[in-house]
């Protein structure tokens, strides 16, 4: 049971990773190599809400007022003038990653940082004790992606989005402005990245460079599940999540990480385009 | 006196003038030390904290009146470096900048490329924690041994904390994987079991399956030899699982930053084995913390052993330049055995190129350690007799 716990949460967490990667690369096209050090903001900003005296869940706030904020900043100077320029959106988030790195060891240092638990102890769940904040962290993300596929599916902002992602000339055409929309769906895709790691800072290290560990896992989801659709992230985050949980359980870590490869591998070279290819 | 007598009493001149400059420029420069810290990779951590130590007992040395009546200066290069290329940072120190001596604090895979790149012709002194191993001319291992923070210690928690069923964790390296050797070796002499053994990949930041996997072994004791990062994620998630109340946890490399990382609520239970805390009660460990922390700022590179070990391999040094009046690298070899000092982490003593310490076993306390039990001068378990 306890396994089954494990592999939901490992899903849903991974899922809430890649989602502003999915947003930023799989409907702008802009590879972004920052995205884990936005994830790396936002698990500062738990930080820095904890060093101030107060619960590290403000973190979440202060992780999408700073990444909203740095964002935005960075489209307008940055990625707007390099959209269907793939590569050097690469180049460019790269050096961006390298900055916001160097800046955080200059407050920070580079030592490792603490973030408590908000709620310890553990819940009985399906007849095992769970620990509590996964727990909670669960039922938040479960209702979190329920509203956003609704809002995607059924808003007319989600309809614009659609629109721009499938054919940006055409939706310029009648009326869209895809410039502004563009900027709202970086921005929306660098404060989630903010958010999941203020959300995991109580679980996981926090460090600088903690950014890196989550940047290549969201990628292989990508590749595997497709890009430009949720479900596509979905299906992505089900067969990469699920084939490293598994695969450890059943073998050792060194497998599980083994066959995440591989399954990667496999997916870029008979299925480049993933489980779910947007055409 | 003719033309000739002149111009060959000019040449003659010229000729000894730089050789006379050479010789007293020699007499007033100072000594050159190439210190070898990360600075980069995943140990870079330790680089600042590193620098700090190095600082502190360049100041002791020079107050002192130098290495060989000549005050000593330090050249830093990147140990963080790939052996390769840290080895290539070592020889521009030794070829290019002229230093004397090399102390290393790096990894071992590091020590190997570059003790066969000197090939004994630089004294070497080696500081941090290691598997061993290595045993090249001219080159001192002054850090734990795991037989230093094993052999004593397994059968103190088995008597002490009836700590009998062991479980082993470890990253996929050498250093785990030799610990584990000594580690079975001290289990089965205190009567113990082994009911599980795991190693780990460095990318793995989810540890639920090997959680899973302790928690079904019914084991009493985890033996982590996990490092940095890794051990960080690993405890936290031990601890949020509620595992500290069945077993207790024993790492051989966890410092001062690693424990900060981990988190107060995540430390019960958790013990560590080395050869110097931060929080050593004794007057020499105590005036060196308390100096440290006046003269840096300890939030942004806590003090800990890695770093520590930088100032141990200087008074090394100090120690051994005294004994043998000189830096030839025969010299310092002729009088190793037996050479002793005292330091912030008690007597060392020189043996088999290896050197005997004092290992404390510490207890965390939040984030702090708390020493439980000292074991005196244990010896180092291995030598060179080359």
């Amino acid at each position: 049971m306890v396994e089954l716990l494990n592999l939901v949460y490992h899903c849903l967490v991974l899922a809430l990773v890649v989602l502003g990667l999915a947003v930023v690369f799989g409907m702008l096209g802009v590879m972004n190599m920052a995205h884990g050090e936005f994830l790396m903001l936002g698990a500062f900003s738990a930080v820095t809400a904890q060093s101030a005296g107060l619960s590290p869940l403000w973190g979440v706030a202060i992780a999408i007022a700073v990444c909203g904020v740095v964002g935005w900043v960075v489209e307008r100077l940055m990625i707007r003038h390099l959209y269907h320029r793939p590569f050097d959106t690469l180049l460019a988030t790269w050096g961006l990653s390298i900055l916001m790195r160097e800046v955080i060891e200059l407050f920070y240092g580079r030592g490792y940082q603490n973030v408590d638990m908000p709620f310890t102890g553990s819940v009985a769940l399906l007849g095992v004790a769970y620990p509590s904040y996964r727990v909670l962290l669960m039922a938040v993300l479960v209702v979190l992606f329920a509203a956003l596929a609704l809002w995607y599916v059924r808003s007319p902002s989600g309809a614009r989005i659609r629109a721009m992602v499938g054919n940006p000339t055409l939706a310029q055409a009648v009326g869209i402005s895809t410039t502004r929309l563009a900027t709202g769906a970086f921005v929306f895709g660098v404060c989630t990245a903010g958010v999941a790691g203020a959300l995991l800072a109580p679980l996981v290290r926090v460090e600088p460079a903690m950014g890196l560990d989550y940047l290549l896992n969201s990628f292989f989801v990508l590749v595997v599940g497709g890009l430009g659709s949720l479900a596509g992230l979905a299906a992505g985050t089900g067969m990469i999540g699920g084939t490293q949980v598994v695969i450890s359980n059943l073998f050792d870590q060194t497998s599980g990480y083994l066959a995440v490869l591989a399954v990667s591998l496999l997916f870029l070279w008979l299925k480049p385009n993933g489980l779910i290819a947007r055409r | 006196m003719n033309r000739r007598r002149i111009i060959q009493g000019g040449v003659a001149a010229m000729l000894g003038m730089p050789l006379l400059s050479r010789v007293s420029w020699a007499a007033s420069s100072p000594i050159r030390v190439g210190m070898l810290i990360p600075e980069s990779g995943p140990a870079g951590l330790f680089g600042p904290s590193s620098r700090n130590c190095t600082e502190l007992g360049v100041q002791d040395i020079n107050a002192r009146g130098g290495v060989l009546g000549r005050p000593i200066e330090v050249l830093y290069a990147d140990g963080g470096l790939p052996p390769a290329q840290a080895a290539q940072a070592a020889l521009r120190l030794w070829r290019g900048r002229k230093v004397e001596v090399l102390i290393g604090m790096h990894d071992s895979a590091v020590r190997e490329a570059v003790a066969a790149m000197l090939d004994g012709k630089l004294p070497y002194i080696y500081t941090p924690t290691t598997e061993g191993g290595g045993c090249a001319p001219a080159t001192y291992v002054i850090g734990e041994t795991p037989q230093q923070q094993l052999l004593p210690v397994m059968p103190w928690l088995a008597q002490n904390r009836n700590v009998k069923k062991w479980y082993l964790i470890g990253n996929d390296y050498v250093w785990p994987r030799d610990s584990n050797v000594v580690a079975k070796e001290a289990i089965a002499a205190s009567g113990g079991e082994v009911v599980g053994e795991e190693y780990l990949p460095f990318t793995v930041d989810n540890f639920d399956a090997s959680l899973g996997r302790i928690r079904d072994s019914g084991a009493e004791g985890v033996f982590i030899t996990l490092v940095g990062g890794a051990s960080v994620g690993f405890n936290r998630a031990f601890a949020s699982f509620g595992l500290p109340a069945k077993a207790l946890r024993l790492c051989t490399l966890l410092e001062e930053n690693t424990l900060l990382g981990i988190g107060a609520q995540n430390t019960e239970g958790l013990y560590s084995s080395t050869g110097y805390f931060a929080t050593l009660p004794s007057g020499a460990a105590r005036q060196f913390a308390d100096r440290y922390r006046s003269t840096f700022d300890n939030a942004k590179a806590p003090l800990n052993g890695l770093a520590e070990s930088c100032y141990e391999g200087l008074l090394l040094l100090e120690a051994m330049a005294a004994k043998a009046g000189s830096l030839e690298p025969k010299a310092t070899e002729a009088v190793a055995e037996g050479l002793a000092y005292e330091g912030p982490r008690g007597r060392i003593e020189l043996l088999g190129r290896y050197a005997a310490k004092n290992i404390y076993l510490a207890e965390s306390k939040g984030t702090e350690f708390e020493i439980v039990q000292t074991f005196e001068n244990v010896p180092p378990g291995q030598s060179c007799t080359n």
